[in-house]
């Protein structure tokens, strides 16, 4: 029985059938070319004829207003748009064939947070990537969460149920679950955006802590006039386009968003 | 006094609707959480009136009506799942609108054969005329609901909360989705042994609406639903023996009960 219960703890049922492959050493983190998403229904494109090419280990900011494409390019990235026209890789390889390595951080408002669980449970569901169908959370697993919730400053609240927190602390906690992950790659929308100075600060310094350890980050961000300094490069977006850093400053909308 | 308890229970019909209705309320109220969580209380109720035709047309055939309902509430689903893809057609309208056509269509059928004795049964449920073959039938879909609920919880619990988060590391969330449909039209066929078409929606949804009032925890709000969907159940059994009321009807009113106590001390909490 016992060597049953090893053998049956040892056995992976992966929720994709695609093989988890190791990254290519020489590919860029992110490499796009030519890509061209639009919405389910409709016909116009969100993102148009958008390249990029972006090293791993650096950290990246997306700046651009709202429906600029900022979301739907994360969304293309990680599979949940289609792509209509050119091509994604990740670390050398087609979308789909390295879930684990990929990590998007939806807004806030993405989430069911009147769901019946615990902040420890939601940040738990950042392993089930390396669970997979059958297995069931380790102790190794909630370890981890517990570790990214302190990373995060708020293990105090691993207890609490998902609709007590405020917008600064689901932030944090859905860092967390992206953190416990463990993805080389971190697609971050909009970390910042409506939360409280505290969070702010811990999570540049995480995100400061991640680019050290050689993991590569893209946050879509209003904020870039603020925090120019923490980027290795800007990605100006406008109208689903990339644009110039120069357009950028000259166009009269990106002083229209809610940046305070 | 014991004997109030006791005395019913002489009767094998009874025996086999309490084992009945302990398994229709587990098997309700557990799927039911999914079911409340994910905010489809609506596709329930269009799935339990869409099963009328399919009853009626088993009934007028000769067949089994479990297999009739069962065909209606899956053609049901999947037909709400086809037609919601043109945009011009809401998703909410459609739930809204295709229970009614059933149910007339339903009507209409058995309005040809001028017999509205069994329409009765098939309306409210018939719980204590469920057969020894019937209970078998309960026994292996409630253990295969069950089942799949126990394997796919961790994922269903993902899926509720984050559909997106699902996609992103692999999980097939359009497969889930059908799934949950599918199960959900396996238990209202169950359902609608006990409690007829138009009730069923309610053993779906009754108890777990008062467990979420009293806990914060998945777990703990499933394990709730189950007790108060059973004790109603039973309870809704003897009253409908002492009463002489209609059993699908009693079990109902006593999970309206149950949400009415739990609302109350919820607010008392």
């Amino acid at each position: 029985m016992t060597s049953f219960m090893l053998t049956y703890s040892n056995m992976k049922f992966s929720y994709c059938q695609h093989r988890h492959d190791a990254p290519d050493p020489k590919a860029p983190a992110l490499e796009i070319k030519g890509l061209g998403v639009s919405y389910a229904s409709e016909e116009k494109l969100a993102l148009k004829d958008f390249d990029i090419s972006v090293p791993a280990g650096s950290a990246m900011a997306l700046v651009g207003p709202n429906g600029a494409g900022k979301s739907t390019l994360f969304k293309a990235i990680c599979g949940l748009l289609p792509v209509r026209t050119g091509n994604i890789r990740v670390f050398g390889h087609p979308l789909g064939a390295c879930h684990h390595r990929v990590v998007y951080l939806p807004q806030r408002s993405e989430i069911d947070w009147h769901f019946p669980i615990s902040v420890l449970d939601l940040v738990v569901m950042g392993r089930y990537v390396y669970l997979g169908w059958f297995n069931r959370p380790q102790k190794r697993d909630i370890d981890i969460a517990r570790h990214a919730l302190k990373e995060m400053n708020v293990l105090d609240l691993a207890d609490r149920q998902i609709s007590k927190l405020s917008g600064g602390q689901q932030q944090r906690v859905l860092i967390a679950r992206a953190l416990s992950q463990n993805a080389d790659l971190l697609l971050l929308d909009e970390p910042l955006n409506a939360v409280d100075v505290s969070t702010r600060q811990t999570v540049a310094e995480v995100l400061h802590k991640i680019k050290a350890q050689g993991k590569t980050v893209i946050v879509a961000t209003h904020y870039y006039d603020q925090e120019e300094g923490r980027y290795d490069k800007a990605i100006y977006l406008k109208d689903g386009k990339k644009i110039s850093g120069a357009d950028h400053k000259e166009d009269p909308t990106h002083k229209d968003c809610d940046c305070t | 006094m014991t004997h109030y308890l006791t005395d019913p229970l002489q009767y094998v019909f009874i025996q086999r609707a309490l084992v009945a209705a302990v398994i229709i309320g587990v098997l309700c109220a557990a799927l039911g959480t999914f079911v409340v969580l994910r905010r489809m209380a609506v596709v329930g109720h269009a799935l339990t009136h869409s099963a009328l035709p399919g009853l009626v047309i088993a009934y007028l055939m000769g067949t089994s009506l479990f297999a009739g309902a069962l065909i209606a509430t899956v053609a049901t689903a999947l037909g709400i799942g086809f037609l919601a893809r043109d945009e011009n057609v809401y998703e909410d309208t459609l739930v809204g609108m295709v229970p009614n056509i059933m149910f007339a269509f339903g009507i209409l059928l058995i309005s040809t054969t001028r017999s509205f004795r069994d329409l009765f049964s098939m309306l409210f449920g018939n719980i204590l005329g469920v057969t020894e073959g019937d209970l078998h039938l309960i026994m292996l879909i409630a253990a295969v609901s069950l089942l799949a609920l126990f394997l796919f919880y961790k994922e269903l619990k993902l899926f509720s909360v984050d559909p997106n988060y699902a996609k992103t590391i692999g999980l097939p969330v359009k497969l889930m989705h059908y799934g949950i449909l599918l199960f959900l039209s396996f238990t209202v066929v169950v359902g609608i042994q006990a409690v007829g078409t138009v009730l069923t929606n309610a053993l779906l949804v009754i108890p777990v609406a008062a467990a979420r009032l009293l806990t914060d925890r998945l777990g703990r709000m499933m394990a709730l639903s189950c007790v108060f969907a059973v004790i109603s159940a039973i309870g809704g059994i003897y009253l409908s023996y002492y009463f002489g009321s209609a059993s699908g009807a009693s079990i109902v009113m006593f999970a309206s009960l149950i949400f009415a106590i739990a609302w109350i001390g919820s607010k008392f909490r």
